[in-house]
């Protein structure tokens, strides 16, 4: 029987890795750092986590638990807090953490993840004795996975962190909760757009088409307009809407690589040369400022 | 203050050739330091710049870091010297910190390690991570904000849900997002001065760990097929033929 162990410290989040791991095991034992027991898990270890610490400061000592219980497989999400525990986990395993966007076998373990911004998908085996897995929302898994629910035995588990980082505060994110990857209609923003109070324009586009607005990872990152969930990229969502409308956007492959899914491409950009074109099923030559607002009229 | 900011010089995505059988060509690629290292680069700059000391450039790679242009170009965004590591650029994070962590305890006296968010290849967000578990030193990822007070760092870390701020002790790993700071463009004078400031090359460490994993294949993925109509006029005339597409769906 194979067993999978996964680092958990989110309810939700763990949930949606336990059925990652039930993919590619038969049994399921969660590390929770202060989420409480796992519904979906065969077994949870709880461990206590104490005010002002970081779920990160137990990485040493849960590496030598799983070390402890011989787990060989182990699997982390892909968020900021699941990378540094994975990537910490797997140091002090003496293994190099594994980049997981999706798996082609279970065993032995074969897993894919994108290199070059996406020009390239990387195929690996991994032969390290201890798979320390770090695997994006929704990897999906060799095969279509049964919504089995575990036995859910719980164990306390009393582990103490290594003392250093101290978490002063933490500042919920205001703002609304997004879900890109269930729209059927996406309008993405770029660098186009000289102004945020411009980003109106596509608003109204989108009112109009009862579309989600996304955008490009500079109008995120760099300039901040709208909030990092909204970005569609390799390093950001991944989309399959029925329709994607790019506004103002160059079309790098970075970018691209979060819309491949979607079945039809559009794009509006005032550079004839744009790369988008060339991915896109009907091209716009125009300036936004005077495209967008006639669409609004003719929709 | 002794920063040490980590980079990493990658081919260019642009230059790599797909060939019909999906297999890559990166011989025509030019190779330059990641976008997001610099911002590694600048937050080290301006820290010292502010409390003193000196930032070190480190980088570990092949050939491509023999190359005057590339050493050049980041010795101009900011940094004091460089020092690099011969070993393999596609070496996995283990492999790559195990060599990132011999240097840094050879250059001495670091207080603070700054990386970008991820490399320009591989982009796994992984090495900072591993490294700071190597040197036994406090770690965090995804910081976008930093200030240093006397003997540790105020730090802002952006998660999916919210911030985090964290009080981080010296000294210490740090990996910056990619908004923490704009990287400063040389002027012609960094360019000059550039070309003055030391590099050392050290050897790497002996006895390397083994690869976590075997590569079985790099392929550019499978292309969807696009319709590829392009559409030009006045904005009224575009807008109308746009409009009608999208009502046909
Ligand atoms: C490791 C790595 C990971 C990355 N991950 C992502 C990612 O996940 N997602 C992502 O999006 N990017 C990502 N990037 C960044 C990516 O390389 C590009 O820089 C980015 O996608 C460009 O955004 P853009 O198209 O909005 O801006 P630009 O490339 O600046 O394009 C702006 C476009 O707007 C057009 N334009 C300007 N004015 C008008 C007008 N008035 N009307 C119409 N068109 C106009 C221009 O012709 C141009 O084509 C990543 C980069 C790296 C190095």
């Amino acid at each position: 029987m194979t067993e999978a162990w996964i680092l958990v410290y989110d309810q939700e989040a763990g949930t949606a890795l336990t059925r990652s791991a039930r993919a590619l095991a038969d049994r399921v034992v969660a590390v929770s750092l202060g989420a409480g027991a796992l519904a979906t898990a065969d077994l949870t270890l709880t461990v206590d986590v104490a005010p002002g610490t970081l779920v990160e400061a137990y990485a040493r000592p849960v590496a030598a638990l799983l070390a402890e219980r011989g787990a060989t497989l182990v699997l982390a999400g892909a968020d900021v807090r699941g990378r540094l525990l994975a990537g910490q986990v797997a140091a002090h395993l003496g293994v190099s953490p594994v980049d997981v966007a999706g798996v082609v076998q279970a065993s032995p373990l074969v897993v894919t993840h994108p290199a070059y911004g996406g020009v390239a998908v990387v195929t690996e085996e991994v032969t390290a004795p201890v798979a320390v897995l770090v695997v994006a929302a929704g990897a999906p898994g060799p095969a279509a996975t049964p919504p089995v629910s575990g036995s859910s035995a719980v164990e306390a588990s009393a582990l103490e962190p290594e003392p250093g980082l101290v978490l002063v505060e933490t500042r919920a994110k205001s703002g609304e909760q997004v879900n890109l990857a269930s729209a059927t209609r996406v309008v993405g923003v770029g660098r186009g757009f000289g102004a945020e109070a411009d980003l109106d324009l596509a608003r109204a586009v989108a009112a109009k088409l009862g579309a989600e607005l996304a955008c490009s990872r500079p109008i995120a990152e760099g300039v901040g307009w709208m909030p990092a969930e909204r970005y569609v990229g390799v390093s950001g969502a991944t989309i399959a809407p029925d329709l994607y409308l790019a506004v103002g956007i160059s079309g790098q492959v970075q970018h691209l690589v979060g819309v491949r899914g979607a079945k039809v491409v559009v794009a509006i950009n005032k550079d004839k040369n744009a790369p988008i074109f060339a991915h896109a099923d009907l091209g716009v030559v125009g300036d936004l400022y005077e495209v967008l607002p006639a669409l609004v009229a003719a929709l | 203050m002794r920063i040490v900011a980590c980079i990493k010089a990658a081919p260019e995505d642009q230059d790599i050739h797909v060939a019909p059988d999906r297999t890559l060509d990166l011989s025509r690629a030019a190779w330059k330091v990641g976008a997001y290292d610099l911002n590694a680069v600048e937050a080290g700059r301006r820290l010292v710049d502010e409390v003193g000391g000196e930032l070190v450039g480190l980088s570990m790679g092949g050939e491509a870091l023999a190359a005057t242009k590339l050493r050049k170009d980041v010795l101009s965004r900011g940094l004091d010297r460089l020092v690099v590591v011969a070993g393999d650029p596609a070496g996995d994070a283990l492999q790559t910190a195990t060599a990132l962590a011999a240097a840094v305890n050879e250059i001495g006296d670091v207080d603070l390690v700054l990386l970008g968010a991820g490399s320009a290849d591989r982009y796994a967000q992984q090495v900072g991570t591993v490294l700071g578990a190597l040197l036994g030193r406090p770690t965090l990822n995804a910081v976008d904000h930093l200030e240093v007070q006397r003997d540790h760092v105020r730090v802002e870390r952006l998660l999916e849900d919210g911030v985090q701020v964290v009080d981080v002790p010296l000294p210490a790993v740090l990996a910056v997002t990619s908004g923490i700071n704009t990287p400063r463009i040389a002027g012609m004078k960094d360019i000059l001065a550039a070309g003055k400031k030391p590099v050392l090359e050290v050897t790497p460490p002996v006895g390397a760990p083994a690869a976590t994993t075997r590569t079985v294949s790099v392929l550019a993925p499978e292309q969807k097929d696009r319709g590829r109509v392009l559409v030009e006029g006045t904005a009224t005339e575009v807008a109308q033929q746009l409009a009608q597409f999208l009502k046909a769906l």
